[in-house]
Formats: structure tokens, C-alpha cells, sequence
């Protein structure tokens, strides 16, 4: 019997453990339940999910001090160490994690592309099949508001500001020559092709302190981590062909892709505006090597090749015989970078570019053959202090060794150059008050070498989201840059130039929907002047060029209301004068244009097996001068338009025919007018339309992809 | 001297109701949740389990492949992009557990189409390559599991469609994978993967259909 009582006695014991009951309320720090959050204690089974009133209740058998651990998604981990027996009627408030998705972004300034990104403005396969763009992802870009259409140019205009102002960096490493030189009226494309890219970030102003060297805008590219399968891509196309090859190991993926393009067949069929001596053609290779070296680690290299060549004479008001210019360019560009992770939350990132670039022009019966070796090095930390606080800080070296050589008709041969060594810091914090306020704070120092001078810029922003889909947000920034080789390379008595941004931003962001308005204010100071037609040795130079830039960009996206169907609108509003380069007075530049307008739309037909696309650009008219009136840059031409098509059909799974043809309605487009340096009898200066160098232009290409699953394409190629 | 026998008998019986370990208890438990359609109820349960059992890639498996069930009901970006994330950690614990294992490997592939589903033309393009070299490893690893080969003739019947496609030939693999199943000897480790044949006889109507 006492056996017997020991045992019960035992099993009530067993059962009286058992009743160890652990229970409470979870919610949010306003006290609204959270559903579904795992409660348990730390090393067992015990544990349960909170009901609809963020109630929870479960049983232990466990005694003594125990851990009692409740997760939920977007909300820190919370922990509670105590004696199981006081873990009765608890209320516990989960902190929210601020680095989630919904929480506020910076943003003000900032379009990204890419799934990473949290507000995509464009996604991965736009960058390729908007039709304006012909495949060049600069193209695409230009569909969005803060940026003028040049059509004749090809580069980016942002806000104002000139080509040169926007700078392109590739995984956090800058890239000297990005865009292949071309002769005047034909425009430049990106050397880079869109696809070994997996994100584009494109900041039209306030950029982070990590950016200097620009005085308007930031296009930052990163290559892909890791390739997601072997393959070979084989394009041909009416103006050339390209293969490439992705192979895959264990812990390391190389890419390589090839293109040569030759306009000659293409102009044969279609004549243009020019008589081609040689028409355009280029080669062009790019590869990158991945290395994981471990789970978190990550080295990349990067080449590309290209060699371009053009020979043309055109037509010239000031030359009966037209204007002889051709050009050879060989680009050499080598790009490394290496991500770490050294713990307790320090992130590494390094990186070193080297470019070479030769050009030899010829320019009427002038010859000039430039070397730019440039190379970029650059070491970053990153520290996360808890979840709140971030700091980032590094420092960079640019080398640039610039040197060209003209041999002229009349003049003889002469040889200059300059080399302009610049060193920087830069540190700046983010801080999250909460998911709804955030901050960040930065600075960055630069010492230009060559011009002996040495500038402090200071940037911050700030960003409150104000409701589910809404947030504000504001920049200011101070930016430096160097003056253009163009300048340097006959005087290096100048100093940097400068602007200065002041933006506000507004943005509503639904699934698939994008509404954002941006004004900004931006200041030029510093900038340079010459005092002759074109910057030479005996032109003299200055700093006193000055200006501003005031304007307003809208965007708007939408893809959920019309099924198959997506399209973006922008709009750009642009308030801004100068006085710089030769301008006798202040006056808006002639590329910068009042107005710039662009409706993109690409439209899925499941029957045909098909995405067609449409977009349309609008520009209001660009100034000039006209020498038969007073005045500096005193009228404009008529507005620019243009309508572009696009058609894509998949043949099967891995082959694609693609059509485009830009300026559809035949639009008689005018860039500026070129006058004769002479009057004639009459007194009268007479006149030549700048205009495209061809109206029209269609492109047919076939894009086959050979991989293992037989189904990938290169539609994100197109 | 009754009574001592009693005692050793519940006892026993005692033992053999102890013979469930908590581990049992709770998948059981955890099962029970999910066909009662608690998805987040069953994910959490297995994390639990995941928690205390470190050496055993079922839990994680489970709780990740629960996780990304409940990703396709969710409208949310953000809140999708959380979920799946914490299911693919989930379910690469699983994988550093258990590498190479094609189970694991399907489930990492639904992972990625909760994204397309969500939004195809952000994620399809990235997203479908990577599954099909995810099924094309799974296929390689396990060419005799009617499992993958279902899943590889479901995503490969999807993208067909998408193009236009017929399904026809891929209807053949249904019928391979419906063999498969009803041979199938049940795995003697407990709570093993061995769902799909009533997927594969209901998808293989269709086909006829």
C-alpha cells in the first residue's frame, strides 16, 4: 500500500506540474492585439500562437527560472527571463523593427529599379522594353521627370544641370568613360548592357554623402550576385550580333557577353542625313567573375572592352564641302569589389576601378588623340548600433592622368594634359526615431590636389511616412565637382564647382501603384567661364559662373487597374538660368527645356503571344541664338515629339523576335539651328535646322536562348 | 498483490502513452493544426519544435513550407516579403541540416512562386529561372520521387500555358508520378514528406479533361 500511495502521490505530482500554466496579452506599443505571434519558453515544446486578442495560454511542466521568448514578423524578438510561476497575465508590447519594408524611407531624390528595392519605380524588364529606349537602359531612365530630352545626345540631363553633372557608379565604384563617343546629332549609348545588372538606383538630387564628384545626379548599378543558371544567349539583329555564356561552379560564376554592331547594311538600306566614310561600328566584350569565399562574403571582378569607330562628313552652313569628323575610341574598364562581414555587425565593402580611354578625333583637318587613365579606390565600414542607428564612413581615392595631343593644319603639334589626384572622407548616420520618422546626417571632405583646395559638404534628409501609403520627405546637399578635362587640360588654376539642393517630396505608394511629387531648389556657384567660342589655350578662364534651377517632377505608375496593362507617366517642370561656359548673361542653357513630358505603356496580348509598347515624349522648345536679332540665346524652336512602338513575340519558350521603330508619326524634330559665321549680301545670317541624323529608325532582331531547362529567354535582354 | 499488478499495468500503459515523446505529440499536434487550415498556428508549432529539435530538418521543413502556404493568401508586399524571407531561412536551416535533399528543394521553389504569384512582372523573370534550375537539381538529385516530378510537371504545365503552350506532353510525367506514388513505400522515419498523389490524380483529371 505504501508503494501504492508513494505512486499516486507521484502522479498527482506529475499532474500538479503539469497545471504550470504561463498566459498574457500580446500588442503592439498602442496596444492593438497582435494575431499570430509564437509565444514559448526557450529549450522547449511548451508554447502557443495569440489568438484574435493577442491572447495566449499554454501549459509547462518545466519549474524555476525559465526564458519565455515571443516572435512576430516586423517586430523584434522579445524576451522575458523569470520564474515560470510569475509568467501568469502577462502583457507584453513587441517593439517594432524599423528596417522593414513598410517602414519610412529616404527617399527623397531617389528612383530605384530592381526587386530589392522597396519602391520600384521601374522594374527589371522595363529598363529593356520601353520602347523610346532601344534597349539602352539610359534610354529608359530618360522616361522618368528630372530629366530634358536630348535626343541628339543620348546622355542624362537632370535638373538643370549637364551631362557631365551625372556620374555612374557600378557596385559603389565610379566608371570614368561611361558612354562611347559618337560625332554630332548621333546619340551615345550606355556601353554597359542592362542585364548582368540586378538593380538600378538613379538619384536626381540630395544623394547620400558616399557620392561626390556630381553636381546633379547619382546612377548607381549593381551587378548581379549570383546568376541563377548556365546559359548561352545569341542575338541578331539588323545592325549586328552578340553571343553570351554564364557558367556556374560551386562557389564562383562567370559571365561574358560579345557584341559587334556594324550601321553599315542598316544605312545601306536606310540613308541617313551624313555621307558615311566608315559608318559606325563597334566591338564590344564584358565579363564578371564571382567569388562567394563564404556564406556571407562576396568578391566580384568586372571587365569590359570596347573599341568604336566612326568616319563621316556633315553637312555644314560654315563648310561647302561638309564637315569631316571620325573618331576612334578604345575603352579599357576594370571594376573590383568585396563585400564582408566582419560581425558584431560591421559590414565592409572595398572596391578599386581603372579605366583607360584613347580617342583619336579627327576634326576637319585638325587631328586629336587624348589618353585618360583614371582609377578610383575605395574603402567603406558600415555599424548597425542596435536596430535605431546606422553608421556608415570611408574614404576614397581618385587618380586621374589626363593627357592629348592636337596636330593642326596651321598650328603644329602641341602636347598637353593635367593630372588630377582628388582624396575624400565621408561619415554619415541614419537614425530611426520609428518606423515613421527617419533621419539621416552626413558629410563629406574633399581635396582636390591639382587646384590645391580642399571642400567640406554637408547633406541631410529626413522622411516621415504619414499613413498606410503616404510619406514626406526633404533633402539638402551641398556637391562639389571638378571642372570638365575639358577646362582642366589648358588651366588648372580653377577651382571645383558647386551646387547646392533643397528638395521636398511627397510620395503614395499602393501595391503596383506610384504616385510622387518632388520640388526642389537647386543653386549653382563656382562654375566655369571662358571668353571665347570654344575653350583653348589662349582662352582665359574663370570661376564666376553661376545659376540656379527651380522645378517640379511628377510620376505616376500604374499597374493594377487595367489587367495586362502598365504604363508611367512623368512630368517635369523646369524653372532655371545660367551664366557659365561663354554665356555673355545669364539665360536658360539651350538643353535644359522647360517641359518635358513622357507617357510609356506596354501592353501584354495572351493570344498572340505577345508585349507591345508605346511611349511617347514630349519636350517644349529648346533655345538658340539667333544673330539676326539682339540678344543672347533669344529664341526656341518648336517642341520636340516623338512616338516609339515596340513589339515582342515569343516564338516558343527561348526565342524571341523583336521589333521597334522609333518616331512612328514621322515627327520633323529640331534640336537648334546652326547660322553662318558670315552675313550674306543681304546682311542676313543664314541658317541650317539641327536635326536627327535620321527621322525614323526600326530595328528587327532575333534573341535565342540555350540553357539546361529550356525555358529562360532574353526578354530582359530586349 | 492485485493491486501491484494493476499498478505495473498502468504503469505500462503509462509507458507506452510516455512512448509518444513530445516530439511525436507535437508534429502530431502541428499536422492536426494545418489540416484544420491554421497555417500560422502550424508554422509557429513547428518553429517551436525546430527550436529543441537542432539535428532534425523536418521541423524547419515544415515550418517553412507551412510559411510559405500562407505567403499566397497575403496582399501585403511588405508583409509577403517578410514572410517569405523568414520561410527561406527556415527552410535553409532545413537545407544546412539535410543538404541536397529534394524535398527541401521543392518547397524552396514554391518559395519563389509566391513571388510570381504576388507579382509577375516584377518578379517572374528572376524568379522562373531560378526555379527552373531549381527542379532541374531536384529532378538530378531524386529522379525517382513522384514528388518533384509532380511539382516539375505542375510549374512546366504553368509556363506552357503562359506561352500558349500544350500540356499534353507533360501529362505522361503525371502519369510516371501517379506509379510512383502508389509504389511508394512509406519512409521509416516518421513524419516524412509523402503528400502529392491526390494532387497528382486530380491535376492528371484535368489533363484528360
Amino acid at each position: 500500500m505504501r508503494i501504492l500511495v508513494t505512486c499516486i502521490s507521484l502522479l498527482v505530482a506529475f499532474s500538479a506540474m503539469a497545471q504550470n500554466e504561463v498566459s498574457g496579452t500580446v500588442t503592439d506599443k498602442k496596444g492593438q492585439a497582435i494575431l499570430g505571434a509564437n509565444v514559448y519558453l526557450e529549450g522547449t515544446y511548451d508554447g502557443a500562437s495569440t489568438d484574435v486578442d493577442g491572447k495566449f495560454n499554454f501549459n509547462s511542466a518545466e519549474e524555476g527560472e525559465q526564458v519565455l521568448i515571443v516572435t512576430f514578423l516586423s517586430y523584434l524578438d522579445f524576451r522575458l527571463t523569470a520564474d515560470i510561476s510569475k509568467m501568469k497575465n502577462l502583457n507584453i508590447i513587441l517593439k517594432e523593427d524599423v528596417n522593414t519594408l513598410d517602414a519610412v524611407v529616404l527617399s527623397a531624390g531617389m528612383f530605384e529599379a530592381g526587386e530589392e528595392s522597396r519602391v520600384t519605380a521601374l522594374k527589371p524588364l522595363d529598363i529593356v522594353t520601353t520602347a523610346s529606349a532601344l534597349g539602352d537602359f539610359v534610354g529608359a531612365l530618360q522616361t522618368l521627370p528630372g530629366t530634358s530630352t536630348n535626343a541628339e545626345d543620348g546622355r542624362l540631363f537632370v535638373r538643370g544641370g549637364s551631362a557631365e553633372e551625372t556620374q555612374i557608379f557600378i557596385d559603389g565604384i565610379r566608371v570614368f568613360a561611361p558612354f562611347t563617343p559618337t560625332a554630332n546629332n548621333i546619340p551615345t549609348r550606355g556601353r554597359f548592357s542592362p542585364f548582368l545588372f540586378k538593380g538600378i538606383s538613379f538619384s536626381t538630387g540630395g544623394y547620400s554623402a558616399e557620392f561626390g564628384q556630381a553636381l546633379s545626379g547619382v546612377l548607381q548599378l549593381n551587378t548581379i550576385d549570383e546568376p541563377d543558371q548556365e546559359k548561352t544567349d545569341i542575338s541578331l539583329m539588323t545592325v549586328g550580333a552578340g553571343v553570351g555564356n554564364t557558367q556556374k561552379w560551386k562557389k564562383s560564376s562567370f559571365s561574358i557577353n560579345t557584341s559587334y554592331i556594324n550601321l553599315a547594311p542598316y544605312l545601306e538600306a536606310i540613308p541617313d542625313r551624313n555621307e558615311w566614310i566608315n559608318p559606325f561600328q563597334s566591338a564590344t566584350g564584358e565579363m564578371v567573375y564571382r567569388y562567394k569565399v563564404n556564406d556571407s562574403d562576396l568578391l566580384k571582378l568586372y571587365g569590359a572592352y570596347s573599341y568604336t569607330n566612326l568616319d563621316l562628313i556633315q553637312d555644314d552652313i560654315n563648310f561647302e564641302d561638309g564637315f569631316r569628323f571620325s573618331n576612334e575610341n578604345t575603352n579599357l574598364y576594370f571594376n573590383g569589389s568585396y563585400k564582408s562581414f566582419l560581425g558584431q555587425k560591421w559590414i565592409l565593402s572595398t572596391g578599386f576601378s581603372f579605366s583607360y580611354d584613347n580617342t583619336d578625333f579627327q576634326i576637319a583637318e585638325d587631328i586629336v588623340e587624348n589618353n585618360d587613365n583614371s582609377a578610383h579606390v575605395k574603402l567603406k565600414l558600415r555599424k548597425r548600433f542596435g536596430n535605431r542607428v546606422e553608421l556608415n564612413f570611408g574614404g576614397e581615392y581618385f587618380i586621374t592622368d589626363f593627357e592629348e595631343t592636337f596636330i593642326g593644319q596651321q598650328f603644329g603639334q602641341f602636347d598637353y594634359g593635367f593630372q588630377n589626384n582628388i582624396s575624400a572622407g565621408f561619415a554619415e548616420l541614419d537614425i530611426f526615431f520609428s518606423k515613421k520618422l527617419a533621419a539621416k546626417a552626413g558629410a563629406r571632405l574633399d581635396h582636390y590636389e591639382l587646384l590645391n583646395e580642399t571642400v567640406f559638404s554637408p547633406r541631410a534628409s529626413l522622411a516621415y511616412k504619414s499613413g498606410e501609403f503616404t510619406q514626406f520627405a526633404l533633402a539638402y546637399g551641398d556637391f562639389y565637382q571638378n571642372p570638365i578635362p575639358n577646362y582642366l587640360k589648358f588651366d588648372s588654376n580653377l577651382r571645383p564647382e558647386n551646387a547646392q539642393h533643397y528638395i521636398a517630396n511627397f510620395q503614395f505608394v499602393k501595391p503596383k501603384q506610384i504616385f510622387r511629387v518632388e520640388a526642389y531648389h537647386k543653386t549653382y556657384d563656382n562654375l566655369v567661364k571662358f571668353d571665347d567660342d570654344f575653350p583653348g589655350f589662349t582662352t582665359s578662364y574663370n570661376n564666376n559662373g553661376d545659376g540656379y534651377a527651380t522645378g517640379v517632377d511628377v510620376f505616376w505608375r500604374d499597374n493594377a487597374n487595367i489587367r495586362n496593362l502598365e504604363y508611367w507617366i512623368s512630368y517635369s517642370y523646369l524653372d532655371t538660368e545660367r551664366n557659365f561656359r561663354n554665356f555673355p548673361t545669364t539665360a536658360r542653357p539651350n538643353f535644359a527645356t522647360a517641359h518635358n513630358f513622357s507617357v510609356v505603356t506596354k501592353y501584354w496580348i495572351e493570344d498572340w503571344n505577345s508585349q507591345v509598347g508605346l511611349s511617347y515624349t514630349f519636350a517644349s522648345g529648346r533655345n538658340y541664338t539667333d544673330p539676326n536679332q539682339p540678344g543672347f540665346l533669344n529664341r526656341q524652336t518648336k517642341s520636340f515629339h516623338n512616338l516609339s512602338f515596340n513589339w515582342a513575340y515569343l516564338i516558343d519558350q527561348q526565342k524571341i523576335l523583336y521589333f521597334s521603330a522609333g518616331n512612328v508619326l514621322n515627327t520633323k524634330n529640331i534640336f537648334g539651328y546652326n547660322y553662318a559665321n558670315q552675313p550674306d549680301v543681304n546682311g542676313v545670317f543664314q541658317r541650317q535646322a539641327i536635326r536627327p541624323n535620321d527621322d525614323q529608325f526600326f530595328f528587327v532582331g532575333f534573341f535565342w536562348t540555350i540553357s539546361d531547362d529550356n525555358k529562360s529567354n532574353q526578354l530582359n535582354n530586349l | 498483490m492485485k493491486i501491484f499488478q494493476l499498478l505495473i499495468i498502468s504503469v505500462i500503459i503509462n509507458i507506452n502513452l510516455q512512448a509518444q515523446t513530445p516530439y511525436e505529440k507535437g508534429m502530431k499536434q502541428a499536422f492536426e493544426l494545418w489540416d484544420q487550415n491554421k497555417l500560422t498556428e502550424a508554422s509557429n508549432l513547428f518553429e517551436r519544435i525546430s527550436t529543441v529539435e537542432k539535428d532534425n530538418w523536418l521541423p524547419p521543413f515544415y515550418a517553412g513550407y507551412t510559411l510559405v502556404l500562407t505567403a499566397f493568401e497575403i496582399k501585403d508586399e511588405a508583409k509577403l516579403k517578410l514572410t517569405l524571407d523568414k520561410a527561406k531561412s527556415l527552410l535553409s536551416q532545413a537545407e544546412n541540416l539535410s543538404p541536397d535533399n529534394a524535398e527541401i528543394l521543392i518547397a524552396q521553389a514554391l518559395h519563389n512562386t509566391a513571388y510570381i504569384n504576388f507579382d509577375g512582372q516584377k518578379y517572374g523573370m528572376s524568379m522562373s529561372s531560378k526555379n527552373s534550375s531549381i527542379y532541374q537539381k531536384a529532378i538530378d538529385l531524386a529522379p525517382e520521387n513522384p514528388r518533384v516530378i509532380l511539382a516539375k510537371a505542375e510549374w512546366d504545365m504553368g509556363s506552357a500555358r503562359f506561352f500558349g503552350q500544350s500540356v499534353e506532353p507533360y501529362c505522361k510525367d503525371l502519369q510516371r508520378a501517379l506509379e510512383l506514388f502508389q509504389n511508394e513505400k512509406k519512409s521509416e522515419v516518421p513524419f516524412y514528406p509523402d503528400w502529392g498523389e491526390k494532387r497528382a490524380k486530380q491535376i492528371l483529371e484535368e489533363c484528360k479533361g
